[in-house]
């Protein structure tokens, strides 16, 4: 009788603990990701090889010329709410580094420049780089979610940003609003900084200002680079750093984008992750696309892993 | 998904998380047939909140002109058509006795899809049906103001020959107050991929987090009630706080206790009434004057519950619009919301004089019953007034407001008529 009734017990509490188990797995929609593939967790064969050159930023485009190009093919991001992107089939990528400096060059087709995310209705070109945070091994039997990384497997992340390029540029370092909207202040013909209460206004307007007064970086003026320093343990965690290292400088011709992103081999920051010459780790990348509304999880992306290798540093006799 | 119990619908619905209701939950009566669209309240949280750069689009509190009028345009009448036109039953709902429950299904049952589910089904990018409005959908706050619906756009109702007949003209329009309605599923939290968005536990007042927010726009997109807008000069996207330091009592002037939100509080027309509403939906509190109107007495009603998001803004919907349009906008409810308007009971004329008396919130109402002042027929029925007394207390148990039904009158003395 006992025996009966332990016997159910167990198997009550083992169909109630599977039933939450489930359930509770399909409460967080967003975080439902589709679980990932046996060859998401296999990286590519072919490395990126990070050659090193004597050379320094000021000669960079000749040193990319003697860096191997790496052909990435992209895809629709499909893994993940919300779904979206793939209209970037391809990315084309180089590397070097000096000693001191790692320099990376992005290519890639598209067709409109979209570089400013003043309207409703305006979205961004951009292209961002994923790196472990910490040296790993990537099998199936390793895995490393090449998503967004996972929890406990943070990922460092370089994101380039066609408006920040513009923006750096630009006298006052900032596109305000009515760089869009070019006669906002002139439905009468008035100047609106005329009358001195109005100057007061909008000197004090930061304190006020929503995400400048929050101290995000999307929204501070003069940033001093167009490249975001991130990391993540998954989708939905992108997280700012409080410490940016990372630069870069991007043009677009003829339809399609340059995008050098460069950062000191090493930095005292342990969100970031460090390189040191000789070593092997992995990447991916994801490519925005402003003129199809791609922004957040709509990306054109690479499934897998890429190896990267940083060439020996070769001491040369002078 | 999650499953959770939205009471407006009368049923279960699938939510992106699970069912937790706050302690308390910010709300507001308005009612609409007092409204005289002055726009103080869109001034008062315009002087206060959206007077920066980038915000000269953002009216978090504003007042447009129904049925032509939106903002940002024709709003409603296109997250309708994506409802009408893709979903399954839309604007279904069961009204039967049966259908009904005075705490679980006080409209009835709504059989049809909302947002959330329309979504599932259709397998969207989205948690919530919805789109971007343009640029030139956010140009006019009051659109079509005081533009009236002519006999012609009138399906219901036939032409007639007065046009002033109450209680439903044959030309027609109204005033509808919106803000934030702070939902109990609110579509941009859902919508939200990074949860920048919260709904604060003790008083449900939804917040864009601005340091989280990354301006993807998706809480823009997926608001059914296009609250939430994107501001171009911060690149993050913003929306009405429901004035929460003076909901938390940081106001010097209330000395601590809770206080009604600038729109609210500057209500020229004293259609606005801001409390917060009982936590627990089944078991609404009979003093407390937000409980009282919306559940207790049902006197007022949800915008567009057939969203599915349980919206905490409550209006009473006015006597001379068409009841089938009313209908739609604020559910099943309607006709016997405005039976109990047109011929208060003694109670819930009583509880309309608190409105716009006290800045301070009212948590708690008590009647005392006074003589028979007047007799009437309203509707053909007989309508008594009685000078009764209504006392609203603050949530610590002072007394704020004691107010009479009956306005007390004063006649001037024959030299103060002398007019120089």
């Amino acid at each position: 009788m006992l025996k009966k009734i332990l016997w159910k017990s167990v198997v009550i509490a083992g169909v109630v603990a599977a039933l939450l188990l489930s359930y509770n797995n399909k409460t967080f929609s967003q975080g439902a990701e589709e679980p990932a593939a046996k060859e998401e967790n296999i990286p590519t064969k072919e490395p990126l090889i990070i050659k090193y050159l004597h050379l320094d930023a000021n000669s960079a485009d000749k040193a990319f010329e003697q860096a191997a190009p790496l052909n990435i093919k992209l895809q629709k991001q499909d893994k993940a709410f919300p779904q979206g992107g793939g209209s970037i089939k391809a990315i084309k990528i180089r590397g070097f580094h000096n000693g001191e400096t790692i320099f990376f060059k992005l290519t890639w087709d598209d067709a409109v420049k979209n570089e400013r995310v003043i309207k409703h209705e305006q979205f961004r070109d951009a292209v961002a780089m994923m790196f472990p945070l910490d040296l790993v091994t990537i099998s199936p039997k390793t895995p490393f979610s090449p998503r967004m990384g996972d929890r406990g497997r943070p990922v460092n992340l370089w994101h380039w940003k066609a408006d920040w390029e513009k923006e750096l540029h630009l006298a006052g370092r900032f596109e305000h609003v009515e760089a869009e909207y070019i006669n906002m202040f002139d439905d009468f013909h008035d100047n609106p900084n005329a009358v001195p209460v109005q100057n007061d206004l909008y000197s004090s307007t930061q304190f006020i200002s929503g995400g400048r007064a929050a101290g995000t970086l999307l929204a501070k003026p003069d940033r001093g680079r167009s490249v975001e320093d991130l990391n993540a343990i998954g989708f939905g965690t992108l997280t700012s750093q409080t410490h940016q290292d990372v630069k870069g400088k991007g043009n677009w011709a003829a339809g399609k984008w340059n995008v050098v992103i460069y950062r000191p081999l090493t930095t005292p920051d342990k969100n970031d992750v460090q390189f040191v010459p000789g070593m092997r780790t992995f990447f991916n990348v994801a490519v925005w696309n402003g003129a199809q509304g791609d922004t957040n999880g709509q990306k054109s992306i690479s499934i897998r892993w890429h190896p990267l290798t940083l060439e020996r540093v070769k001491y040369q006799q002078q | 998904m999650a499953t959770v119990y939205n009471w407006q619908l009368g049923r279960k619905m699938d939510y992106p998380y699970m069912d937790s209701r706050p302690q308390k939950q910010f709300t507001a009566v308005f009612n609409i047939n007092r409204c005289i669209a002055c726009q103080t309240c869109t001034m008062a949280d315009k002087s206060t909140w959206t007077y920066s750069r980038g915000q000269e689009f953002m009216w978090w509190n504003n007042v447009e002109t129904k049925p032509y009028g939106g903002y940002p345009q024709f709003w409603d009448h296109k997250i309708l058509k994506i409802l009408w036109d893709q979903g399954k039953n839309p604007m279904e709902w069961f009204t039967s006795a049966e259908d009904k429950d005075e705490k679980k299904a006080p409209y009835g049952y709504y059989g049809g899809d909302t947002i959330f589910e329309l979504a599932i089904t259709k397998e969207l990018k989205q948690i919530a049906v919805g789109y971007i409005p343009t640029d030139k959908e956010w140009r006019f706050p009051n659109i079509y103001e005081d533009t009236a619906a002519s006999e012609k756009t009138n399906i219901e109702t036939k032409l007639a020959k007065e046009f002033s007949e109450l209680p439903e003209h044959q030309r027609w329009y109204f005033y509808l107050q919106r803000l934030c309605n702070h939902c109990t599923y609110p579509a941009c939290v859902a919508a939200c991929p990074r949860r920048a968005i919260y709904k604060r536990k003790e008083d449900g007042i939804v917040l864009i987090d601005q340091k989280r927010c990354r301006g993807y726009r998706k809480c823009v997109e997926q608001c059914p009630y296009k609250k939430p807008m994107y501001r171009g000069e911060t690149r993050v996207s913003e929306k009405c706080i429901a004035c929460y330091p003076r909901v938390e009592g940081k106001d010097p002037i209330t000395k601590g206790r809770r206080m009604e939100t600038r729109c609210m509080t500057a209500c020229v027309g004293k259609i606005r009434l801001n409390g917060l509403m009982t936590g627990d939906p089944d078991n609404p509190d009979p003093k407390n004057p937000m409980d009282f109107l919306i559940r207790i007495h049902k006197v007022a009603l949800p915008l567009y519950p057939q969203f599915g998001t349980e919206p905490n803004i409550y209006y009473i919907p006015p006597r001379w619009a068409p009841r089938g349009y009313l209908r739609q906008m604020f559910g099943p409810g309607v006709d016997e919301a405005i039976e109990k308007y047109s011929a208060p009971s003694r109670e819930l004329l009583a509880v309309f004089q608190l409105f716009r008396t006290t800045q301070t919130m009212i948590s708690r109402f008590e009647i005392k019953y006074g003589k028979k002042v007047h007799e009437t027929l309203v509707n053909g029925k007989v309508f008594e007034l009685y000078d009764d007394t209504v006392i609203g207390y603050a949530e610590d148990g002072v007394e704020l407001v004691r107010i009479n039904v009956e306005e007390p009158t004063w006649e001037s003395s024959e030299e103060r008529m002398i007019t120089y």
